[in-house]
């Protein structure tokens, strides 16, 4: 009995081995790595809708170079050594052909000397440290978003506008509050070197897991600023605008710029809770942008997942079209022939007109501030009016990020 | 001057919330041995119960109720079900079934409410501001100032004054001896569990307008209401309350003077009182 | 029957190294590096276990020194360094003092109060490679770019830049370190440390140095923490402050105690089974850590010595000799409770 099911067993597979062999055409295969569990999932999640959404469009007209795309999607709880494990399953188990993702800054930042040992390219979809396309920057990894020194660039443009004198922060105390600060104050220097600002024990720093911010308001108001910076994001902001709110932080005493106040999620859960008419920056706005590319995007996301795209899902949506658009340059999917595909690729995705620079390896893109309005067609609150800063004037040179990158070969 | 005013009472209105918290843990810890690590997951789902009741009846005060209650129904089936089978076991053993409940009841209100961030509104007659010495405060903090000290104080004469009080510290003192006069000890344990699941879901009702609501905002509170236990003195009511005070107000204070080592105060609390009392503020030496 | 013992004993972990030796010769590259990851976490694990399962001590902190190994490593590649053996040694040395300071405070304290110090320590330091940004690069962490070499001899020079070889240096380093550990478990030192779990007024009274042994101890298994860490540094390429973060700190207990506390080699095996767990449950669900805790409450319910040393039990009761396996832990007492 067991020798003819064993019998069975090899003529059937004798015979279906070939068939599934000329019917599974080869795939490219792209891996994915985003916070999928924990505190900050919904970043990934949005990430993986977008990242769906690009991969189902591109396999409907044809795929890459003929192929389909399959992803593969694994979660790096925001941990550096879960993310590593995480994406070297993706290379050695799942033998992807590219990478993208990664939403932590101090993640991007310790795993990316390991991608350039992988020997694998990679584009980063939401961490904004400049250092990844600065000081450890290498010839494998590549941003499409937009990163923190871009966007206070055009922070500070906007803060010179404003005419306030004396400026402060609010920003969360590990290394994004802390380079954003840094960075506002160097660049805002430059435009206008009559600005001040508090010194470094009157600016607040309110720790990661933070939920009362009634002390970090109390202080800031009571240093009397004539501008706040803040760099809050997520979780914290949200609590920090509901409690500034209460305690009359945003009654005109002072201008107030968020920099990432119009992420999507931080809007939909404040929803008329947060102020009208504060200046607000994110990394892409949905509707910033009029191109049939982005109207097309906002709609099928809209239509598939009932929500407007946040910018993690945008930037995991631009990836997949920023690989496509590498692969068919390339007309291969070899690694190393992506890498120089995309080095210096210009490219449209929704948010605009975008260039891989040689020099750093990071997307040229442009930054989106605007103030909150109400509107009765969405459900949170929307900017208006939208201020658009070209990626031209918000990057700085190659020169300046301490990125060199040993190109070619 | 105002910042001074400010600080306590910034101070005093997030060590009330701790202290709600930190006394369900002291209970739980002083009647049945048990150190809860869910504990702040129980906290956490008291908001989340707390929001969904509110949108039920569409009103704070029953999510207030009605809420917690649900929570304790939850922890009612942990304690009969799960951490019975542990008292008698290793604290390690006790940490880690504590530490599964914790990943079952955090990723479980995931996946029913989602990863996203909730809001809570506070009712209209907290949802004001009131002036203090020329400075505007919101009155919801005032409440979390003024409820804390009303539920521990009602707690405490129930402890002292009352039958089921008085039998409870029986069997915290000698279960063995309790069981011997008639005493229902495992009905007990039950019971003060449950109590210990309403405190913390409570808190986490009562902190729902303050912060927002994500699952993981347990995480973030049950080490500082560890640290408040132990300061205080494992199982001591005084010390949860004094050991709040002094915790909430040293995290306000430190904003000013501590700099960049303000996350490391409670930690510095925690090292000194146990170098100087190890067995806390409130209980006696061993 | 101390025979008997010894034999049941010493084929197991032979039988294991020489599997350990020749799996990664076979398997797929995906799986020498989550065998290396257990590796490294079991060395954490058994290392933690000589504290908790030997001395009685529960540590919440050893993330600390896990960290401080680590970031040693970090540091000298940083500096230039690239001898293995000063890396390993340092890596080795500066946990080891970090422990003797934490030791000196901490192990007056008992039960969860010794948990609760060590956790307070374990998380200064954290705060510490958090804030200290010229040194430990603050939140973000030091990334590694280049790995030590061995040079062997003068004759061949050994890179570890391949899974393969990154794992051989790790299976070397850890089969070392647990032969050393276990032959302190086995000597006159961890006897007496076995004793002081189980009485530590009557080790007192017959003249032993409670405090002093306990420090020796905590320190010995600060030191091998700290190695666990530097491979991690290497393994990674990285050390982040994540690695002194009591959730990190969590993950030794949470091993030693599915693997079986009174089992010298149980938390290793506690290692393997988390990661495989974790492994298969994340291929089916995004909510893997749902499922996680639903795995977990069973191993706590039904495997009181943890599921090595409970299946061990079981296995020495079935042959019938009623031979009592070495070193394992009697059921404690219940706590000590407080007063309301």
């Amino acid at each position: 009995m067991k020798k003819r099911a064993l019998s069975i067993l090899i003529v059937l597979s004798f015979v279906l081995v070939p068939f599934i062999a000329v019917h599974a055409a080869p795939t490219v295969k792209i891996g994915f790595t985003y916070i999928m569990s924990g505190p900050f999932s919904a970043y990934g999640q949005f990430a993986k809708q977008g990242a769906k959404l690009a991969i189902e469009e591109v396999n409907a007209s044809g795929g890459i170079n003929g192929q389909k795309i399959e992803g593969f999607f694994e979660d790096s709880t925001g941990k550096a050594d879960v993310a590593l494990r995480a994406i070297r399953k993706l290379v050695y188990q799942n033998k992807v052909d590219m990478l993208i993702g990664l939403d932590s800054s101090g993640v991007a930042k310790t795993v990316v000397p390991s991608i350039e040992k992988m020997q694998i390219p990679m584009i980063i979809t939401h961490a904004a440290t400049p250092d990844v396309t600065g000081s450890v920057c290498n010839k494998y990894t590549f941003r499409i978003s937009l990163n923190l020194a871009q966007n206070v660039r055009a922070a500070t443009l906007l803060a010179k506008e404003t005419g306030a004198k004396k400026w402060t922060t609010v920003g969360p105390d590990y290394a994004f509050g802390h380079q954003s600060w840094e960075y506002f104050e160097k660049y805002l220097k430059d435009l206008n070197p009559a600005t001040t600002f508090l010194p470094k024990d009157q600016v607040a720093f309110p720790p990661f897991k933070t939920t009362d911010f009634s002390a970090y308001i109390t202080k800031v108001m009571s240093s009397k600023p004539d501008g706040v910076f803040v760099s809050l994001w997520g979780g914290n902001l949200i609590d920090f605008v509901r409690q500034a709110s209460t305690m009359g932080f945003f009654n005109g005493d002072f201008e107030v710029l968020f920099s990432l106040g119009a992420a999507t999620e931080v809007l939909t859960a404040l929803d008329d809770k947060m102020p009208e008419g504060l200046w607000v920056g994110t990394r892409y706005w949905f509707l910033a942008n009029d191109s049939a590319m982005n109207k097309s995007f906002v709609g099928n996301y809209h239509k598939k997942y009932g929500v407007y795209p946040s910018y993690n899902a945008h930037g995991a949506y631009g990836a997949v079209y920023a690989y496509k658009a590498a692969a068919e340059k390339a007309k291969s999917t070899e690694k190393m022939a992506i890498v120089k595909a995309l080095e210096g690729l210009k490219m449209e995705i929704p948010t605009g007109m975008i260039e891989f620079r040689k020099g750093d390896h990071q997307a040229v893109t442009d930054a989106h501030w605007g103030k909150t309005a109400a509107s009765a067609d969405y459900p949170h609150r929307i900017l208006k009016p939208i201020k658009i800063f070209k990626g031209q004037d918000i990057t700085p040179p190659v020169s300046e990020t301490g990125c060199s990158i040993v190109s070619g070969k | 001057m105002e910042i001074l005013l400010l600080n306590i009472l910034n101070g005093l209105s997030w060590g009330m919330l701790l202290f709600l918290i930190a006394i369900g843990l002291t209970t739980v810890f002083g009647v049945m041995g048990v150190l809860n690590f869910a504990h702040g997951s129980l906290f956490m789902l008291g908001a989340y119960l707390c929001m969904q009741a509110m949108q039920y009846f569409d009103s704070f005060w029953f999510g207030l109720l009605v809420g917690p209650l649900c929570a304790v129904v939850i922890g009612v089936l942990v304690e009969k079900y799960l951490l019975k089978k542990v008292y008698n076991r290793d604290v390690s053993y006790q940490l880690l079934l504590t530490f599964a409940v914790l990943l079952i009841l955090d990723d479980g209100v995931r996946m029913i409410w989602g990863s996203g961030y909730h809001i809570v509104e506070p009712p209209a007659i907290l949802g004001g501001i009131i002036s203090v010495a020329g400075q505007d405060y919101p009155v919801y903090r005032f409440f979390l100032i003024v409820i804390g000290p009303i539920i521990g104080g009602l707690l405490w004469s129930f402890f002292h004054f009352t039958k089921w009080g008085k039998i409870i510290r029986a069997a915290s003192f000698d279960d063995i001896m309790a069981e011997g006069v008639g005493i229902n000890v495992p009905l007990i344990y039950t019971a003060v569990f449950a109590l210990g699941t309403w405190l913390a879901a409570l808190g986490g009702a009562l902190s729902a307008p303050q912060q927002s609501l994500i699952p993981s905002m347990g995480e973030k509170i049950i080490i500082e209401s560890f640290i408040v236990v132990v300061v205080g003195g494992m199982g001591s009511f005084p010390g949860a309350f004094v050991g709040a005070l002094v915790l909430g107000l040293l995290e306000s204070f430190g904003t000013v003077f501590a700099g960049r080592m303000q996350m490391a105060i409670p930690y510095i609390l925690l090292a000194a009182i146990l170098l100087i009392r190890p067995n806390g503020l409130f209980r006696k030496g061993v | 029957m101390m025979n008997i013992q010894k034999s049941h004993s010493l084929s197991g972990p032979v039988l294991l190294t020489i599997l350990l030796f020749i799996a990664p010769l076979v398997m797929p590259t995906y799986w020498v590096i989550l065998l290396s990851e257990i590796l490294i976490m079991g060395l954490m694990a058994v290392s933690f276990n000589l504290l908790l399962g030997y001395t009685g001590l529960l540590s919440f902190g050893q993330g600390a020194f896990f960290g401080i190994g680590a970031y040693s490593a970090a540091l000298m590649l940083q500096a230039g360094h690239e001898n293995l053996f000063l890396i390993l040694l340092a890596g080795m040395l500066v946990p080891l003092l970090a422990a003797l300071v934490v030791g000196f405070f901490s192990v007056r304290l008992d039960e969860i109060f010794f948990a609760m110090i060590t956790l307070g320590f374990g998380m200064l330091f954290f705060s510490i490679a958090h804030s200290w940004i010229d040194v430990t690069g603050g939140s973000d962490g030091l990334p590694v770019f280049a790995l030590p070499g061995l040079n062997l001899f003068g004759v061949v020079q050994l890179t570890f830049y391949a899974p393969i070889s990154m794992y051989y240096l790790i299976f070397v380093t850890v089969l070392i370190c647990v032969c050393l550990l276990r032959m302190i478990v086995h000597s006159p030192f961890g006897l007496i440390l076995k004793a002081m779990r189980e009485n530590k007024q009557r080790v007192s009274y017959a003249g032993g140095n409670v405090r002093v042994l306990r420090i020796a101890a905590f320190a010995i298994s600060g030191a091998f923490t700290g190695l666990a860490g530097v491979l991690f540094c290497l393994f990674n390429n990285m050390a982040t402050p994540e690695f002194m973060h009591w959730s990190f700190s969590a993950k030794p207990v949470i091993m030693s105690v599915i693997g079986g506390t009174g089992v010298f080699l149980g938390p290793l095996f506690g290692a393997g089974v988390f990661f495989i767990l974790e492994q298969i449950i994340i291929q089916f669900t995004e909510n893997w850590m749902f499922f996680l805790g639903i795995v977990l409450v069973p191993i706590v319910l039904f495997f009181p010595e943890g599921v090595f040393g409970t299946l061990r039990n079981k296995f020495y009761k079935v042959a019938g000799r009623g031979l009592q396996p070495p070193s394992a832990r009697g059921k404690r007492q219940k706590n000590e409770k407080g007063t309301v």
